[in-house]
């Protein structure tokens, strides 16, 4: 190799004189080979260049080679783009190549207007065509300028430079907003010319700027705002009936984006037969006008036109665009569904999966209403051929609410059509019974009779008992009696049928609970008389029934995320390998799903729309507690941080509505606002401790959050503990200054208002300020969208007690110190954190015990120990019971209450659930 | 120039399409179709108006021919050879290759029927060797002035749309289209072109069709009731087209309901027809496309050949006969047997022409019908109209007219009163001028013409590189007459002048030139001619 090396080295060299003439290309071909081979030495490659620079004028193979040095040799590629530099300066095609290469790693390159302006109106037209479609991203040419220059060619004779500018505009409105209407609304209306432009490249290009710029225009005028959207929408209808494949799909992409639309507009777009001219309610101003009828016709069938069409690219366009149009009109919804519904029997599997998707987001915000009408097509899906449209069925299924007994009953049957068709979907059926069970308690109760015949019958003969039906029909019993649902009328022999199914049904609970409480549940309940089968307390060892409603006692996230999913092993293999990696990608997706939805779901906070907001809040967490998860993966962290946020954000609607002039005087639940208070006050500093790795604006948000809680706080609480709440608003505000001078953020406006609220309310009084400017206050905040990008890890802990239970109690002697064998877990947990035991009885005492990480050498990812817990108090008692579990001390405040002797400074977070240690005195006898 | 446009058939009817355009001196006829309601002289398009001395070589440059369809296709034979016109005819593959059998096959019915025999086999076999086959979207030039193109129309297998092209003038000449897709068969397919005229067929010039999967649900639902209760269902169709649609639909909702009850194809053309669709794959729509390899949608699964002897036999069946319409043949012997029980369905695909007993099924609710004079059919069987229909409805047709924006539109193929609403609808909505010529009248349209024109080199200079100006001008938009309160705002618009600075000078017995503004002083103090 080195040989080779060697014989290839001289020829550069060996014409040094002769470099005033053009280099040959065999000599350049030879250059390139050296270039690009990695083992060519360093001092080779700068003598290449060194070679190329001094030749007298730069071709487009130079450029070329000093392209491939700059890719290939980062050491040189400075000196190799700044000998780029001088050819920019002329308005030709190689200027163009040169600017390509200068700015290829995307990175911005400063390059002057008059350069900009001369290549664009330059002769080569591939290079106006290069600087119009990229100027805006790779140089940072003022918009104003750019918007211009874009705009002038877009009445280019060369249809490349009307798309490229298009293009360019596009790209441009990404940017940012512009001020100027008139200067959007030219661009607007040029790119609506162009829909009709003889070659479909720049109509696929004018579709994209009429769906951006247009509603870039409606957003600029709130008073035009319904005008231009029904405009845009009517603009993109149109464009459904295009010629080309490519426009008609693009046209459905930009309906995507509508946020409003007239429901007559909406409905029309369902009809290709142009109607209701008397019905509209004046969306549009007065009575039936010319423009509604010329709107009217544009918008006329477009959706059927789309689901009809011939490729399935426009349809599944179609079915992703009605996700959005969906949301906005119930009507709209319920008529979109009919036609949703033939798509189910369409010839393409990736429209049929869409259509499904899109229920399943009709389902997520309630707007799914299955009649009878649609049960063929739509239990028809689940025998389906394909295993993503049957999945995608049941996903449905898993959430939806049916409203009649025959619906349920005709799920029932088609779901154990499925598990007999398809033996491979087990493990998802299951646990779509288990939902089906716990959404509709009242059917299942309806039919337990000839569950029970069924299941009677089965465990007598042992006919069936291969076959999947049973613990199918089992688990349907048993998640219909689970969170205290009343169900008396289930047979308790039932549960112990389920019993002996366990191994099989346990993961169809996964979600809830994990195998061991599943089998304590069953036991309870097949052993009770049916009396008192409601309320039954599982306290017993480790195990807990974690509770969904109401969290005032576990002060730790639900266990759903926390407790151990143990799959068995022939399951696992069952799964196809790549099912696994992209599980951790669709919990990310799916995060960041949620997150934006939350974000869209604050303006109807702040307008009182409690129980709506409610309402979507609890589909998405039963959405999230469906998620898959693999043990493994750092998929846990981001559904623990969207559960977190999301419990969050349902108590700032809770918080939200005492905030509205309606129920500000309703003295209903100044206690309840206090408690809701309380947890909100938890819950944020949970989310600030019990997650590492957040960006600095991340940190801000969370930052911005803990703010918002305690201005509510001291807006609607009464002065018990106003002055403490206002040093920790203080102490949180600073830091939140910190991170915005080091970063390079700006603040929202709610936080600069507080800002000027905290600095007058020091000056004058150094104590708190009105709870009225507080309230001012809070009106200007807004949720800010969180975009998880897998950064950020959850802090956590697992605790147990080893070598006892309630059976076999720790002996103590009183008086004498005991120690508590604890096995610890921790994850993600740096060597600067203060973390503590806790222990607590039930008399009140509380203890705490300090924990020396640095005594725990192992990595900050995961570290597993076990310790031994020295407790003191040992009373007379005979028997103790003793909670103990991990808190981390909060690093960021440090403002606390009480300052206890011996304990923490400041706040704990806990890290864990807490565990009950059982003590009994050592008999002398 | 205009366009000289001669209607010689499916003037303000359907049946017989045939329209000849004269441009510039070229001749183009489009369609050869014969009338299948008439057996006179009216059957054929009357051709002596083309030429009075029938002369038919020295005046039409070429014969295009949409598709196979008997309305379409069916006087070619008799023009070729009967005739003597031995010029071109265009087609397109599938269409060559389905042509002799269609036309054999009337040729036969005829003969049956023992009427005067107009053309023999062995004239369709030197009708055919004129015919020269195109691909679509391949540009031929017919001659050193004329170009035509075919695009994609749907319809039938091997439908197309003709575009043609005489020196500056430009038109295109439907046949007849589907703008949406269905089982089989894609929708119509253009480019955006500048048209001076645009003839389409308009069967459903006044229908607006709902979503098509409503109409498939309602058919597969009254199939499937009739043949739940014991019952027979008659489809009769033309071999092509209808038959292989609805076969598909019901093959495939067969296999998904596991029905057992046996669907047949009346022996003769339709099986034939099956294996050329199989052939012609490409011209069908995406999906079958994509599939064909896996398993060829034209293969039916449960499709079996149907003989004389089962017309009696017990149980439920479907039924696939031809021809269509129930004009005759086999369908009527058909029709006979199974009309006068109430178990049994009838479904009428599409449309039906005046006269036959289809057409007469569909209008109201006959309890007799009389086939002649001395036969009376009792119908108490179920008849279900289909509104499956291979043809576009009035919006497809709007929408294809609003896409493709020409200087005229003409109709044919369609009934009269519908037509001119649809006339009255496209002249106010889009602003075209719309013509609905009756068979043998002759409509001119104006046409445009370019003049080529020289130009300077400081004009080409200045026109290759961009000039544009932003105008600052106060819009009067009529789009927003309703707004209320709003405020003229100036609006800005964008202005290349490049053509603008150009002057057209036109001298006496010299080719037009255009030159740059500038020029233009320079060359008055040489040239006083300049205009």
């Amino acid at each position: 190799m080195d040989s080779q090396i060697e014989t290839l080295e001289p020829e550069p060299e060996s014409e040094p004189n002769q470099i005033k003439q053009t280099l040959s290309l065999h000599t350049l071909s030879s250059m390139r080979a050296l270039i690009i081979n990695p083992s060519t030495p360093k001092s080779t490659v700068s003598l290449i260049l060194e070679t190329l620079t001094r030749s007298s004028q730069l071709t487009h193979h130079t450029v070329n080679l000093l392209t491939d040095i700059a890719t290939h040799h980062p050491s040189l590629s400075q000196l190799a783009l700044d000998s780029l530099l001088p050819v920019t300066e002329s308005p030709t095609r190689l200027a163009v190549e040169a600017l390509a290469a200068l700015s290829e790693p995307p990175r911005r390159v400063q390059i002057d207007d008059r350069v900009f302006v001369s290549v664009c109106f330059g002769a080569s037209v591939s290079a106006r065509e290069w600087m119009v479609l990229n100027a805006g991203y790779r140089f940072g040419v003022r918009p104003g300028l750019l918007v211009a220059v874009l705009l002038g060619f877009t009445k280019d004779p060369y249809p490349n430079v009307r798309a490229g500018s298009l293009e360019g505009l596009v790209r441009l409105s990404e940017r940012g907003e512009f001020h100027d209407v008139s200067l959007v609304e030219a661009c607007y209306r040029r790119a609506v010319q162009l829909l009709r432009d003889m070659e479909d490249c720049v109509r696929l290009c004018a579709v994209r700027v009429v769906a951006s710029w247009g509603l870039m225009l409606a957003a600029s005028n709130s008073d035009m705002k319904a005008y231009w959207s029904n405009e845009v929408f009517a603009k993109l209808c149109c464009m459904a009936r295009d010629m080309s494949m490519k426009v008609r799909v693009e046209a459905f992409c930009g309906l995507r984006k509508m946020e409003m639309v007239s429901e007559d507009f909406l409905l029309q777009s369902l009809s290709k037969r142009v109607s209701g001219f008397g019905k509209q309610k004046g969306t549009l101003g007065q009575g039936k006008s010319e423009q509604f009828i010329m709107l009217a016709t544009r918008v006329a069938g477009a959706i059927v036109h789309g689901l009809e069409d011939e490729f399935f690219e426009v349809r599944k366009s179609v079915c992703q665009s009605l996700c959005t149009l969906t949301s906005l009109s119930v009507e709209f919804g319920r008529l979109a569904l009919d036609l949703l519904m033939d798509m189910l029997n369409d010839g393409s599997i990736v429209v049929r999966v869409q259509a499904l998707e899109t229920m399943h987001h009709m389902a997520i915000k309630g707007r799914l209403k299955l009649h009878e009408k649609h049960l063929y097509s739509f239990l028809c899906a689940l025998v389906d051929k394909s295993w993503d449209v049957r999945c995608a069925e049941r996903k449905i299924l898993k959430l939806v609410k049916l409203n009649d007994l025959a619906l349920f009953k005709s799920s029932i049957d088609k779901l154990l059509e499925n598990l007999d068709s398809y033996p491979q979907d087990e493990a998802d059926v299951f646990s779509t019974f288990s939902h089906l069970g716990r959404n509709h308690k009242k059917f299942v109760c309806l039919i337990i009779n000839e569950i029970f015949v069924q299941v009677e019958a089965a465990f007598e003969g042992n006919v069936e008992f291969i076959s999947a039906r049973i613990p199918a029909l089992l688990i349907l019993t048993v998640s219909a009696s689970l969170l205290n649902a009343d169900v008396g009328s289930i047979p308790p022999v039932m549960f112990s049928y389920a019993v002996t199914f366990l191994s099989r049904i346990y993961n169809a609970f996964s979600d809830v609970m994990d195998r061991d409480a599943l089998l304590a549940f069953l036991c309870e309940k097949s052993r009770c008389t049916g009396d008192s089968a409601t309320n039954v307390n599982l306290g017993q060892g480790e195990q807990q029934l974690p509770l969904f409603e109401g969290d005032a006692r576990n002060e730790v996230i639900d266990s759903e995320i926390d407790c151990h999913i143990t799959r068995e092993l022939e399951e696992v293999a069952n799964y196809p390998i790549e099912q696994h990696q992209s599980v951790y990608n669709e919990v990310i997706n799916f995060t960041n799903y949620v997150l934006a939805k939350l974000l869209d779901m604050w303006p109807w906070i702040q307008s009182g729309y409690t129980n709506e907001v409610l309402r979507s809040l609890r589909c998405l967490k039963e959405e999230l507690a469906t998620m898959k998860f693999d043990s493994l993966g750092s998929s846990d962290d981001a559904l623990a941080f969207t559960s977190l946020y999301l419990r969050i954000i349902k108590l700032l609607a809770e918080v939200w509505e005492h905030l509205l002039p309606a129920k500000r005087w309703c003295s209903q639940g100044m206690g309840e606002l206090e408690s809701k208070l309380g947890k909100l006050d938890r819950r944020v500093k949970e989310l600030k401790s019990r997650f590492i790795g957040f960006s600095a604006e991340e940190e801000l948000i969370v930052l911005e959050l803990m703010l918002l809680a305690y201005a509510l706080r001291l807006c609607k609480v009464e002065n018990c503990c106003l002055n403490l709440t206002f040093k920790r608003l203080t102490a949180v505000y600073a830091l939140v200054e910190s991170i915005l001078k080091e970063s390079s953020a700006s603040p929202s406006n709610f936080t600069v208002e507080l800002g000027k609220l905290l600095h007058e309310s020091s000056i004058c009084t150094g104590a708190s300020s009105s709870p009225l400017q507080f309230d001012a206050c809070l009106k200007l905040f807004s949720l800010k969208q969180f975009v998880f990008c897998g950064g950020i890890k959850h802090i956590k802990a697992v605790l147990s007690i080893l070598n006892t239970d309630s059976e076999h109690p720790l002996p103590f002697v009183s008086g004498l110190p005991v120690g508590i064998p604890c096995e610890i877990t921790l994850h993600n947990i740096s060597s600067e954190s203060r973390l503590w035991l806790r222990m607590s009885m039930d008399d009140g005492f509380m203890g705490f015990v300090f924990l020396d990480l640095n005594c725990f050498k192992n990595s900050e990812a995961v570290r597993n120990f076990t310790f031994v817990v020295p407790f003191y108090k040992t009373s007379k008692a005979n028997f103790l019971t003793l909670k103990v579990c991990i808190g981390l001390e909060c690093s960021f405040e440090n403002v606390s209450p009480i300052r206890r002797f011996g304990g923490p400074k400041r706040d704990l977070v806990l890290l864990c659930k807490e565990k009950q240690v059982y003590l009994s005195k050592v008999n002398k006898d | 120039m205009a366009i000289e446009t001669l209607v010689l058939g499916a003037g303000q009817e359907v049946g017989k399409s045939c329209v000849v355009v004269t441009i510039n001196n070229k001749r183009i006829m489009f369609d050869c179709g014969m009338h299948m309601g008439h057996l006179d002289r009216h059957r054929y398009p009357n051709f002596a108006l083309i030429s009075p001395n029938r002369d038919f070589n020295s005046t039409l440059s070429c014969i295009i021919i949409t598709h196979f369809h008997l309305d379409h296709v069916g006087a070619l034979a008799y023009f070729t050879e009967v005739c003597g016109y031995s010029g071109p005819v265009y087609m397109t593959y599938p269409t060559k290759a389905l042509t002799p059998l269609m036309l054999e096959d009337y040729r036969r019915m005829m003969d049956r029927q023992g009427e005067e025999e107009l053309f023999t086999s062995g004239h369709i076999a030197e009708c055919m060797k004129k015919v020269i086959a195109v691909d679509l979207r391949q540009t031929v030039q017919v001659d050193e002035d004329l170009q035509i193109r075919a695009y994609y129309a749907g319809h039938v297998i091997g439908a197309a749309m003709f575009y043609a092209k005489v020196g500056d003038t430009e038109m295109v000449y439907t046949g007849d289209y589907n703008m949406t897709p269905d089982r089989h068969l894609g929708a119509a397919q253009i480019d955006r072109l500048r048209l001076d005229l645009l003839i389409t067929e308009s069967t459903y010039a006044t229908t607006i069709r709902d979503s098509k999967y409503a109409r498939e649900r309602e058919f597969l639902q009254a199939v499937h009731k009739c043949v739940s209760n014991g019952g027979k269902v008659l489809i009769p169709t033309f071999a092509l087209g209808r038959a292989q649609e609805l076969c598909i639909l019901l093959d495939d909702y067969w296999e998904r309901m596991n029905l057992k009850v046996p669907i047949y194809f009346s022996a003769g053309l339709t099986l034939q027809a099956n294996m050329y669709y199989k052939m012609l794959i490409s011209w069908t729509s995406q999906k079958i496309k994509d599939t064909y390899s896996k398993h060829n949608a034209f293969d039916f699964k449960n499709v079996d050949k149907f003989e004389r002897s089962m017309i009696h036999a017990p149980g439920p069946c479907v039924l696939f006969a031809t021809p269509g319409m129930i004009v005759g043949g086999f369908s009527l012997e058909v029709f006979k047997h199974w009309a006068p029980s109430e178990n049994n369905l009838v479904t009428l695909p599409g449309y039906c022409v005046a006269g036959t007993v289809g057409h007469k099924l569909m209008s109201g609710k006959p309890t007799k019908i009389d086939l002649d004079p001395n036969t009376q059919v009792d119908v108490r069987c179920q008849v279900h109209q289909l509104a499956f229909s291979p043809h576009t409805d009035s919006k497809g047709i709007m929408d294809l007219v609003k896409f493709l924006s020409p200087k005229n539109v003409m109709l044919v193929h369609g009934e009269k009163p519908k037509m001119m609403s649809l006339k009255e609808k496209i002249h106010s909505e889009l602003g075209i001028q719309c013509y609905v010529p009756a068979n043998d009248e002759t409509v001119c349209i104006p046409s445009t013409q370019y003049v080529k024109a020289e130009a300077s080199d400081t004009f080409i200079q200045s026109c290759l590189n961009p000039n544009f100006k932003f105008q600052k001008c106060t819009s009067v938009d009529i789009c927003n007459s309703t707004m209320i309160g709003r405020n003229l705002i100036p609006e800005l618009k964008i202005e290349d002048e490049r053509a603008v600075e150009g002057v057209l000078v036109m001298e006496k017995g010299k080719q037009a030139k255009v030159i740059h503004q500038d020029e233009l002083l320079l060359m008055l103090g040489e040239n006083k001619h300049g205009v």
